[in-house]
């Protein structure tokens, strides 16, 4: 391997008809690691896999997946990648294990069947007629054949969209345990806590762009977003015997007090002189909670709650 | 080249597996031309083509073998492709690196398997209630006129699979753009005539008349034209190029 790149999208653009869908994309994702593309629906997400699986030569813009170029060497691409598409169907007569082993007459280098099964946790089904199954049994069972020629690098496009809890949960355990075993995954969500739970690193997808790229905290810092200091307000304060300190936009509201600051330390700091001050102690309550992910998501998708109180 | 071939053997053995693992539908693929065929076949025992000698079973029995052909290659070929690409099932065998070419050859093997099956039940049972073989020097007729029908209709179900949109459609599609034709063809009424001339010359158009032909004649010497064989290379040609023309991996 000459780089260390499993994914490589350099200013992706993709145009249907007159529509422009993606307006110069570019990221990376590195070996072994889980990379999320994250975004609303409609954000360009799939078209985005599409072109990155080879289904549809880009507009412009270069794609190396696995070194490949992936609209000239789909097939090649194919005996390495494993694709997860949205809602693919399965034959009506098949049976799990029988589904599975079908599969993995398809590649060179297939991996074992008892491995498949134990990797999705399907092993109590493997003689199950496949209309027999759950949804989310069926997205494990996609898993396995994803899985079935030992790829290096898995595509899962929106793997939990429609699940309920418990699916879900069993699907994450499926994507955790594809991550154990070394494998690249990029997938699409529109799910901030999928995205925060299983990713290393997140680019956000909104209307053809990538507004931000990095892991879930430095998305957080990049946007900007400030870190929420809260304590509980202390009585002379809410009376109004003591002043409200000095250098800090120190926020009364009620029984809860709060400031938001793009420099945590430094404010602390002015804040605890200030309450030893005005001998208030420690201040009951007090809580430093940095960006979270769901305040960056809301914020770029255009939610006004973002920058908000979120109580 | 060896490894499409070796895959397409495989997917030929996977379909004929899954075909008969569904009881039911392999038994009415069966039994529906072998029912009309001892049914109708019974009605005309002991009849006569008019102004012949030849028996009406004689020309009867290789029009159902023709029937059988249809009914597995491009019945049941059409509405199978037509199910899988609706369920998505073709869409997900594109993620893998399965080559198309084994894919379909394997599906065409497995249809040739399956109509091989049918017309050698039908030629059973057509010789055994009803005495009807085939002419001595009929017999290299019979094998190519057989071989060269399932090819044709596999190719024509291909293209009409192409033109199906739903899964629920796709049987009915497939029965009702061939049993009329195959109904006033004279399949099942070796004495049928009296059609409109306009709609008997229609009739020969299509590829149904033209194999029941050749095969009748497989059976008992008939006016044999050229014509019949031309017939059926063109549809076939005419359905695969539709086929490349049309065909989708995904509905």
């Amino acid at each position: 391997m000459t780089d260390q790149l499993a994914v490589q999208v350099r200013d992706l653009r993709m145009k249907f008809g007159s529509t422009q869908v993606l307006h110069g994309v570019s990221f990376e994702v590195r070996y072994g690691e889980v990379f999320c593309l994250l975004g609303p629906n409609g954000a360009g997400k799939t078209t985005t896999l599409e072109i990155l699986e080879g289904f549809r030569p880009p507009t412009g813009g270069t794609v190396r997946v696995l070194g490949l170029d992936p609209a000239a060497h789909a097939a090649r691409l194919r005996e390495r990648a494993g694709m997860v598409l949205q809602e693919c169907g399965f034959p009506r007569q098949a049976r799990v294990g029988e589904l599975i082993d079908m599969w993995r007459s398809y590649y060179p280098k297939p991996r074992p069947l008892g491995d498949l099964l134990a990797v999705v946790e399907l092993d109590e089904v493997r003689n199950t007629q496949v209309r027999k199954l759950s949804g989310g049994q069926r997205r494990r069972l996609d898993f396995a054949l994803a899985l079935a020629g030992d790829p290096d690098l898995v595509f899962l496009d929106e793997p939990t969209t429609g699940f309920d809890p418990e699916a879900r949960r069993r699907c994450w355990a499926a994507i955790e345990n594809l991550r154990k075993l070394g494998k690249t995954i990029v997938l699409t969500t529109h799910y901030l806590d999928e995205a925060e739970r299983l990713a290393d690193r997140i680019a956000i997808l909104r209307a053809g762009r990538i507004e931000l790229a990095g892991t879930t905290q430095e998305v957080a810092a990049l946007a900007g977003l400030a870190t929420r200091i809260s304590f509980s307000t202390p009585s002379a304060l809410r009376r109004g015997q003591v002043p409200l300190p000095q250098g800090i936009d120190l926020a009364v509201r009620g029984p809860e007090s709060v400031c938001h600051t793009g420099n945590p330390g430094m404010t602390m700091r002015l804040l605890l002189d200030w309450a030893s001050e005005h001998s208030l102690g420690d201040l009951y309550g007090l809580a430093v909670t940095a960006p979270s992910l769901e305040d960056t998501y809301l914020q770029l998708t255009g939610s006004d709650q973002a920058n908000g109180d979120h109580t | 080249m060896t490894r499409a071939v070796r895959l397409a053997a495989r997917q030929a053995l996977l379909e004929q597996r899954s075909f008969w693992r569904s009881a039911e539908y392999a038994l009415f693929t069966f039994a529906f031309p072998l029912m009309i065929l001892l049914l109708i076949g019974a009605a005309n025992v002991g009849s006569r083509l008019p102004g012949t000698d030849i028996k009406n079973t004689t020309v009867f029995v290789p029009g159902i073998l023709a029937f059988g052909v249809i009914v597995a290659a491009y019945v049941n070929l059409g509405s199978k492709m037509a199910v899988l690409r609706h369920d998505g099932v073709l869409k997900r065998l594109r993620t893998t690196p399965l080559p198309s070419g084994a894919y379909l050859g394997g599906l065409l093997v497995s249809t040739i398997a399956t109509a091989i099956l049918i017309a050698a039940a039908t030629g059973l049972i057509g010789a055994l209630a009803f005495g009807a073989v085939p002419r001595p020097g009929g017999l290299l007729e019979l094998a190519g006129g057989l071989l060269l029908g399932i090819v044709c209709f596999a190719s024509l179900g291909l293209a009409v699979s192409s033109v199906i949109t739903s899964a629920e459609s796709a049987g009915p599609v497939a029965y009702a753009t061939f049993l009329p034709i195959a109904i006033i063809s004279g399949v099942f009424d070796p004495t049928f005539s009296g059609l409109p001339g306009w709609l008997s010359h229609l009739v020969a158009v299509f590829p149904v008349k033209s194999l029941a032909q050749i095969l009748q004649n497989a059976y008992a010497v008939r006016p044999f034209s050229p014509w019949d064989l031309a017939n059926l290379g063109l549809w076939t040609v005419a359905g695969a190029s539709f086929t490349a023309w049309r065909f989708r991996w995904h509905s």
